[in-house]
């Protein structure tokens, strides 16, 4: 048995016909997978609909649990009003053998503003309820085909915390079969409690051009000090192998530095091969002063 | 901060050995398309869990693993476990004299366990050692031996019932 008829099975096997569009398909998914890293999570086919449920319901509890001593918290507090800070309102922890996740909710405290900071404060809470879920369904999932290692890590950072400005960074990293980084950020004015967006900063639109003219010179700069610096860009990195950083979106990761100044944020594999990571670009304000509405919150 | 190569060393070695693993993954789904999406999402995998390469020496095991694993994904998921495969067969018969007997040993593969059937295409057909085998699917070393045995045990069974049926 383990002779001859193995020997005609192998040959059969060997004998598996190629399609002509197999290297095709290769290197069209390596170009992809290098550029829309992100997106791809969505090519996850539809898990059990039992399994989530049972998942969403477990979250679902600790959610409307903790949401309304949280919120009685915030009314205790006396002295509200300047004192905006981001607290950690919930982490999730899961360690087992070959699965972990760790998943830290962050809370934003003190606006006198209700709306906004209910609103982020949701927005956060929901962002991670549907990370936890999706985590425990790929937990399920892993553990019935017999193991398999899987983590996910978010958390946040607090990018400035000064008398103005509150930058918060929000990042996941999926680990295994899908990993990811992406990071997130919201940028609030603490005295005028209003949520700073990357459009409200300027007179027009104009400033999608601008700022993406100068981080293609920041990129072709960069790679030419060091060349282990590549970024997809024209000049960089060929045309047709991967699509190249054209603009920034409108609405581009942004969040403003200490220094005051405005900072633009690309996930892993957004601008750059997976190695360089999340990177960011400080955009110089004398490059947008023009545009900017005022200087105010960008020096 | 990773270097580039590790990267770029993934890309070549996925080009250079793409045969092997879109046969890896048509042995489980027995079909072009099928195989081709598998094919796909493995790269997607890999190029994305790269960090969880810790050592090149590996990327071999590491994307079989992967490639299995997102075999037995879709098969689980799209519950095909019945394939037809005589329509298959017809397709590389000019190369074979006794169809019949290959028949018979190919129902034989089909008819044993997933796990099982991994370890003898793993095994036999892409050459792996006991060692790599066990890398690739997870499990120790003994299991794979065990499992193996049993294998070619059910094989046997599986061709002698066959034969004396005839």
């Amino acid at each position: 048995m383990k002779g001859q008829n193995l020997e005609q099975l192998k040959k059969e096997y060997m004998e598996t016909p190629i399609p002509a569009e197999l290297d095709f398909v290769v290197k069209k998914s390596l170009q992809e997978s290098r550029k829309k890293m992100l997106r791809k999570n969505k090519f996850r086919k539809i898990r059990t609909a039992a399994i989530s449920v049972v998942a969403a319901a477990a979250v679902f509890v600790v959610g409307i649990n903790s949401s309304p001593v949280f919120a009685k918290t915030l009314a205790d507090v006396p002295f509200v009003g300047s004192i905006v800070k981001v607290l950690t309102f919930r982490e999730y922890t899961i360690d087992e053998e070959t699965f972990d996740a760790k998943i830290i909710v962050p809370a934003i405290d003190g606006l006198q503003n209700k709306n906004l900071e209910n609103s982020l404060n949701e927005k956060y809470l929901a962002e991670n309820e549907r990370l936890y879920e999706e985590f425990m369904a790929e937990i399920k999932d892993l553990k019935e085909k017999g193991g398999g290692h899987l983590g996910v890590d978010s958390g946040y950072v607090v990018k400035t915390d000064n008398e103005r400005i509150l930058s918060v960074g929000r990042y996941v990293v999926n680990t295994a079969a899908s990993s990811s980084t992406v990071f997130k950020y919201d940028t609030l004015d603490k005295q005028d409690e209003v949520l700073i967006t990357l459009p409200s900063l300027f007179k027009d639109e104009r400033y999608v051009e601008v700022i993406s003219e100068n981080i293609k010179e920041q990129m072709r700069a960069q790679h030419q000090a060091d060349e282990n610096k590549i970024y997809w860009v024209k000049g960089v990195e060929d045309e047709g192998f991967v699509d190249l950083f054209e603009k920034i979106d409108k609405e581009q990761s942004f969040y403003i530095n200490p220094d005051d100044k405005l900072v633009i944020s690309f996930d892993k594999y957004e601008v750059a091969p997976g190695y360089m990571g999340v990177v960011e670009f400080v955009i110089p304000t004398e490059v947008i002063a023009d545009i900017l509405v005022s200087a105010e919150y960008i020096k | 901060m990773r270097s580039s190569s590790l990267e770029q060393e993934l890309e070549n070695f996925v080009i250079q050995e793409q045969e092997k693993y879109y046969r890896l993954a048509y042995s489980y789904v027995k079909n072009a398309d099928d195989a081709l999406d598998i094919v796909q999402e493995s790269i997607y995998k890999a190029v994305a869990s790269i960090d969880s390469l810790k050592n090149p020496g590996y990327i071999k095991t590491w994307f079989y693993r992967i490639v299995v694993n997102t075999a037995l994904d879709f098969l689980r998921q799209s519950k095909k476990v019945v394939i037809v495969e005589e329509e298959v067969l017809s397709g590389f018969s000019e190369s074979k004299v006794d169809t019949y007997a290959d028949l018979d040993l190919q129902r034989a593969m089909e008819k044993l366990p997933l796990s099982y059937r991994s370890i003898i295409v793993l095994r036999f057909f892409e050459d792996l050692k006991i060692e790599e085998v066990a890398e690739v699917l997870d499990v120790n070393v003994n299991t794979v031996k065990t499992r193996l045995y049993k294998a070619l045990e059910k094989l046997r069974l599986e061709i002698k019932n066959q034969n004396e049926g005839d």
